[in-house]
């Protein structure tokens, strides 16, 4: 077999994938596909998120199954298939006594950067996490956003071609948040990395990822692309615009328009439901009429989506019900 | 954004081979234990014996010069201690009035003797540094580095950094145990070889380094056979436990427990064999007994007694012919045997066999606990 990383092949695929620790089943047949871009991974806590990044990594040793990242088995090759990924752990990890652009260039050199060359590129990147002159500062000394920063530096900071990162928004305020998550599309649009989030914050995942993996109970419930995951089960389009948006959904129900209105996160807005037929300028055209008729002026018709959280609730709730029929129904 | 900030951009360097992470974790290891006051005092009051064995070179080769080596012969076979350097005089005195037995007959005052018997009060010299002071200081150096080595990292959930990257179990295992082999070749090989280095610079002719030139090669081997045992054994401490504090009191338990059960087994094993409490007993015996019971010797203070009572640094030096049967129990004793066969000093196999095979079997059982334990966490 070949030990070298192939460009071509899929960053990572797992077929079929078992994980026991003892008696618990952690992996229960797990098959996925993460492809270039930025990925979601979701999922309740011991639903077997960490085990799954441990898998990637050759890191457990696994009942049965098959797992390739770049077209090599990380058990087989773990050196080859480590050198191309970057880990930013859940767990706080650092080594004691070392300052943050320590820490960044050790995890530099561990990775083979020549120790020049390592400092080099430590400051590269911690400039770019914006860390500022913290980073001189001992590790222990840091507050968790500043150590995230630095996490994420050390991450990245041998160039890999796959990013993981677990909880990485974990103690930051709103605007590191935001700067962090525009960090990892850049990584993914400009630079051509894929990114693999194993996340809780559903809006993060919904704002930034292409694709999303819902994991419950060791099994994957859902996945596919943010789109189609949200997509309602009818065809909707959602009105956003100001004045009295109560109105206008009133006017739209009156003439035989199924409209309601919904909260979002941006604000109010009206749902209105768009013809199997297809015959969406029709509605829209429907719309913008009663909207002059009420006094509200349309800022944005665009289908709507379900929020990912309903979506993960809703697939939770399905796991939970199967997982509890599969226990009626086990022999005794 | 700051003016240095250049975005993000891809690397494309040349990356150094597989394993040099080991070299990495020992050479950062190194770095951030030197960092510690007590470590850089410690290492510093280690090398301070080797003042005193430098002073003994010094006193030999100033008598070889001299022409004094048969009148220091002479003052061994009038069991004096020579030149006002006590404690070490007594030891040279001992080795010169001691030939042994494949001893080959030299004209008296020939350079062949002369050869011969520096290279046997050398040895013996470089023997009793490393074993007597050196190997204990080292268990208090290697105590103060090693426990936090690995159980900081167990605590700091460390191994995350390092089971994430391309670093295996091995290369973690040989930089944390090159950081220790480190603080050894410091207090053991450095000084062991300056002490060689002094020999030489004090000597008559040059020539005297390479007539010994086997003995820096001994000094390194000897220091591997500390080296091997007491780094595993540290580190497979520092590998069980998360608290550092635990992993340092078991460290000097053990080294304590064992010395004290050595003392304890030798002396009930003496007792035992005792035939006679008036018969006259070899003069060793009467030392181990003396020591084991902590009484005055009989004779101390008599400098004109022919067989003195061995002291500790003359036995750490090999002059001590009996056998020890219980240096296996003790790591600090059955390092100092196996340090002997290394030197040439002990080729007794029934002498140096028990404990070399303690050592490494202290060795074998420490690499399996550290090879289980390091990346244990990441299993979990």
């Amino acid at each position: 077999m070949h030990d070298a990383v192939s460009s071509d092949a899929c960053p990572v695929e797992l077929e079929n994938v078992v994980k026991r620790y003892g008696t618990r089943t952690a992996l229960d047949g797990v098959s996925l596909k993460v492809e270039p871009g930025i990925t979601g991974l979701v999922g309740p806590n011991g639903a077997g998120k960490s085990t799954l990044v441990r898998t990637v990594l050759g890191l457990v040793k696994l009942a049965s199954g098959r797992v390739r990242v770049f077209g090599l088995d990380p058990q087989r090759f773990p050196r080859q298939v480590r050198q191309q990924v970057g880990v930013v752990p859940e767990d706080e990890s650092s080594v004691p006594g070392l300052t943050g652009v320590g820490m960044v260039r050790y995890a530099a050199r561990l990775c083979g950067i020549p120790a020049g060359e390592a400092l080099r590129r430590a400051h590269e990147v911690l400039d770019w996490c914006d860390a500022g002159q913290e980073r001189y500062r001992p590790l222990e000394t840091f507050s968790v956003g500043t150590r995230q920063k630095v996490a994420f530096a050390a991450a990245i900071v041998h160039d890999p071609p796959l990013i993981i990162l677990d909880e990485p928004t974990n103690g930051l305020d709103p605007i590191e948040r935001k700067a962090m998550l525009g960090r990892l599309v850049t990584l993914a649009r400009d630079h051509g990395k894929t990114i693999f989030l194993c996340t809780h914050v559903l809006p993060d995942v919904q704002a930034i990822c292409e694709r999303a993996i819902v994991l419950a109970a060791g099994r994957v419930r859902l996945s596919g692309s943010i789109e189609e995951l949200t997509r309602p089960a009818l065809p909707m389009h959602r009105v956003e615009g100001t004045g009295p948006l109560e109105h206008l959904a009133d006017s739209l129900s009156a003439s035989g328009i199924a409209a309601s209105l919904v909260r979002t996160n941006r604000g109010p807005a009206v749902e209105v439901a768009t013809p199997l037929d297809g015959d969406t300028p029709a509605v829209l055209r429907a719309v913008c009429e009663h909207a002059r008729h009420v006094g509200v002026g349309v800022r944005s018709f665009e289908p709507a989506q379900r929020p990912l959280e309903e979506v993960f609730i809703a697939s939770l709730r399905e796991a939970q019900a199967v997982q509890t029929s599969e226990e009626l129904h086990a022999p005794a | 954004m700051p003016l240095h900030d250049v975005g993000y951009r891809a690397w494309n360097g040349e990356r150094r081979p597989p394993g040099s992470a080991a070299a990495v974790i020992a050479t950062t290891g190194i770095v951030l234990a030197w960092k510690s006051r007590w470590l850089r005092r410690a290492v510093l009051f280690a090398w301070s014996p080797a003042l005193a064995f430098a002073m003994t070179f010094f006193a030999f080769e100033q008598a070889v010069e001299e022409g004094r080596l048969g009148m220091l012969e002479m003052t061994a076979q009038a069991g004096r201690d020579f030149d006002g350097v006590d404690l070490l005089g007594g030891l040279v005195v001992q080795t010169l009035g001691r030939p042994t037995d494949d001893q080959p007959d030299f004209l008296p005052g020939s350079t062949e003797e002369v050869d011969y018997t520096r290279r046997n009060v050398w040895s013996r010299l470089l023997l009793a540094f490393m074993r007597a002071p050196q190997a204990v200081l080292l268990a208090v150096v290697i105590g103060l580095v090693a426990p936090t080595l690995i159980s900081r990292d167990m605590r700091a959930k460390a191994w995350l950094t390092y089971f994430t990257r391309p670093v295996s179990r091995r290369d973690y295992i040989l930089g944390k145990a090159a950081v220790l082999a480190g603080v050894v070749a410091m207090v053991t090989v450095l000084p062991g070889l300056g002490l060689w280095l002094v020999g030489v610079l004090v000597s008559p002719s040059v020539n005297v380094a390479f007539a010994t030139i086997d003995l820096p090669l001994k000094v390194m081997a000897a220091s591997v056979v500390v080296a091997v045992p007491t780094v595993l054994l540290a580190l497979a401490y520092s590998a069980v436990t998360t608290e550092s504090r635990i992993a340092g009191f078991a460290w000097f338990a053990t080294w304590a427990a064992c010395w004290i059960a050595h003392s304890a087994l030798g002396a009930a094993e003496l007792m035992a064999h005792q035939p006679d409490p008036d018969a006259e007993q070899p003069p060793e015996v009467r030392g181990f007994l003396d020591e084991a019971f902590g009484r005055p010797p009989p004779g101390r203070g008599d400098r004109h007694e022919r067989d003195r009572p061995m002291s500790w640094l003359a036995r750490a030096a090999g002059l001590d012919s009996s056998i020890d049967t219980w240096a296996w129990v003790s790591p600090y004793h059955s390092v100092g045997v196996v340090q002997a066969a290394v030197f040439g000093m002990e080729q007794r196999p029934q002498a140096f066999l028990p404990p070399l095979i303690s050592l490494t079997s202290i060795s074998v059982i420490s690499l399996v606990v550290l090879v289980r334990r390091v990346d244990a966490p990441m299993r979990s």
